[in-house]
């Protein structure tokens, strides 16, 4: 397990029509970290994400992922190394069957056989998707949920050290959601999370970092920038809803059993 | 919309255990080009030959058990389609001429050729519609990569059968936003706004295909695509192959013996 898995300096990158996605990014993630990517619509999020796999290779700056700097020459182990969970599982999920898409990834590393079998057994089992259940469905017929979880076992498939994941809870009910947190926060891997879910942010992660027009305005501790709601709504977000109500249920206001008593 | 009936459960019968079920996906894929390239093949006017063919055919969907109502239901589709050529081939010069009006003519020539394009249609139909009906698509593709068909053209294949159910159904959701909005009036505009409606799909389509395609980079994808396990056959593929070879030959000979 690298100490320092993703290593990014003075990053910036324009896209093709002129937009400047990122200004000099510098940000570094520790092992077995948690960390929320958030930021309004447009801010850099997912440009950030696509250079850490080597989709975008960087314009200017560095990208230093594991040992590897992201060049061209590095990108297959780069992409053993950083697995990235894409927003929409069905731009994720291309193969017929769900057994066959979730050994691509191994399959493209050289497994075969046993090994492969195991490999994906392994993979399905720790989002608990039944291999047998589910290994010979179509991959079309899925809940959004199973697609989000079959997305997620494509990607552990390959054994990554980090886990990027882009609104993993997008599109998801509530018990799929929860479901999701409990998954990973049971993966023992670095993890970025790119997300317009505050709460989940709040839950899984230890530290955010804020992009706002291609820049990093916070990088720091999640409880601290969640409660500071004129920070965030300058940068276009907003609080989390579990800050914004201070009490969930009526008895635990201060006129609580009155009311309850009212009600009851 | 007027593709088959089930929503693309294209392979009903693919779960019984029948002679024709314990082959190997490919066999039984070899068999089926067999006959239906020997059935193309035949000129015109050889009735014997078809008829031995058609007990051919007949024999396969007697033992892969299929449900013929269903095979009987897609066939009358696809003919629907064949049906509009086949028209023309009527009108062919040559022979006596049986009825005329103004420049089209009837004729002997006209009335063989419809009759044994009718009789290669139908049989080549029904025996790919009985493979179709007994085979995944998964493990038809599959058997193309091992009878070593180029392996990117399976690909392709694969993503066709992945993304068109997707893609019909951005299409379904763009005619409901449509109609929404109260779509209608003349003939023209109608047509202008379902044309438009295929152009915004095909940029999307295109765009879907670029972030599939990086999602396939992102697991490792190295430009060709990997080849899975591979069935072994036994001595009964051996068999179903000698006899559609036999049949294919037979239906050829008789012609040869008169």
């Amino acid at each position: 397990m690298h100490h320092n898995p993703i290593a990014i300096e003075h990053l910036c990158y324009t896209y093709p029509d002129g937009t400047h996605a990122l200004r000099d990014v510098n940000l570094s993630i520790k092992a077995n970290e948690r960390v929320a990517l958030i930021g309004a619509n447009g801010s850099g999020k997912s440009t950030l994400q696509l250079h850490l796999n080597g989709i975008i290779l960087p314009q200017e700056g560095t990208v230093t992922v594991g040992e590897w700097p992201v060049l061209a020459e590095n990108l297959r182990v780069i992409r053993n190394f950083v697995g990235l969970v894409f927003q929409n599982p069905d731009d994720q999920l291309f193969m017929p069957t769900v057994w066959e898409d979730v050994a691509f990834g191994p399959m493209n590393l050289g497994l075969r056989d046993e090994e492969l079998i195991e490999r994906v057994c392994q993979a399905m089992q720790a989002v608990n998707i039944d291999p047998d259940c589910y290994g010979s469905r179509s991959t079309e017929n899925l809940s959004g949920g199973e697609k989000k979880r079959i997305a997620i076992a494509g990607v552990l498939a390959m054994h990554p050290q980090v886990l990027v994941l882009d609104e993993p809870s997008a599109q998801l009910d509530p018990r799929s959601r929860r479901q999701l947190i409990e998954l990973l926060q049971s993966l023992k891997l670095t993890q970025l999370i790119a997300t317009h879910d505050l709460d989940l942010a709040l839950e899984l992660c230890d530290r955010t970092i804020v992009l706002s027009q291609g820049q990093v305005v916070f990088d720091g501790k999640t409880e601290y920038i969640m409660n500071d709601s004129a920070f965030l709504v300058e940068h276009a977000l907003e609080p989390p809803l579990s800050y914004s109500r201070p009490y969930c249920l009526l008895e635990h206001t201060p006129l609580g059993s009155a009311l309850s008593g009212r009600y009851s | 919309m007027l593709l088959h009936v089930g929503a693309f459960h294209l392979d009903i019968d693919s779960k019984q255990l029948t002679p024709w079920h314990s082959l190997t996906p490919q066999t039984r894929l070899l068999c089926t080009l067999l006959i239906v390239f020997a059935i193309a093949l035949t000129p015109n006017g050889r009735w014997l030959t078809w008829v031995i063919y058609g007990l051919g055919v007949l024999g396969v969907i007697g033992v892969s058990r299929v449900t013929l109502p269903v095979l009987l239901k897609r066939i009358v589709v696809e003919f629907a389609f064949v049906g509009v050529v086949l028209l023309g081939t009527l009108f062919r010069g040559g022979g006596e001429t049986i009825w005329s009006w103004g420049s089209l003519k009837v004729t002997t020539v006209g009335l063989v050729v419809l009759g044994s394009v009718t009789l290669k249609a139908l049989l080549s139909l029904l025996m790919l519609n009985v493979l179709t009906l007994t085979t995944s698509i998964p493990a038809l593709l599959n058997a193309l990569v091992i009878l070593r068909v180029p392996p990117l053209l399976v690909a392709i294949l694969a993503s066709m059968y992945r993304y068109i159910n997707v893609l019909l159904k951005e299409f379904n959701a763009m005619r409901t936003a449509a109609k929404s909005r109260n779509f209608g009036g003349s003939p023209r505009w109608q047509r202008q706004v379902i044309g438009n409606m295929f152009g915004s799909l095909f940029i999307r389509t295109y765009e879907r295909g670029e972030r599939v395609y990086q999602a396939m980079q992102a697991r490792g994808y190295q430009g060709v695509p990997v080849v899975t396990s591979v069935p072994s056959g036994g001595w009964r593929d051996i068999v179903s192959l000698t006899l559609t070879a036999i049949v294919a030959l037979l239906g050829q000979a008789i012609y040869l013996l008169q």
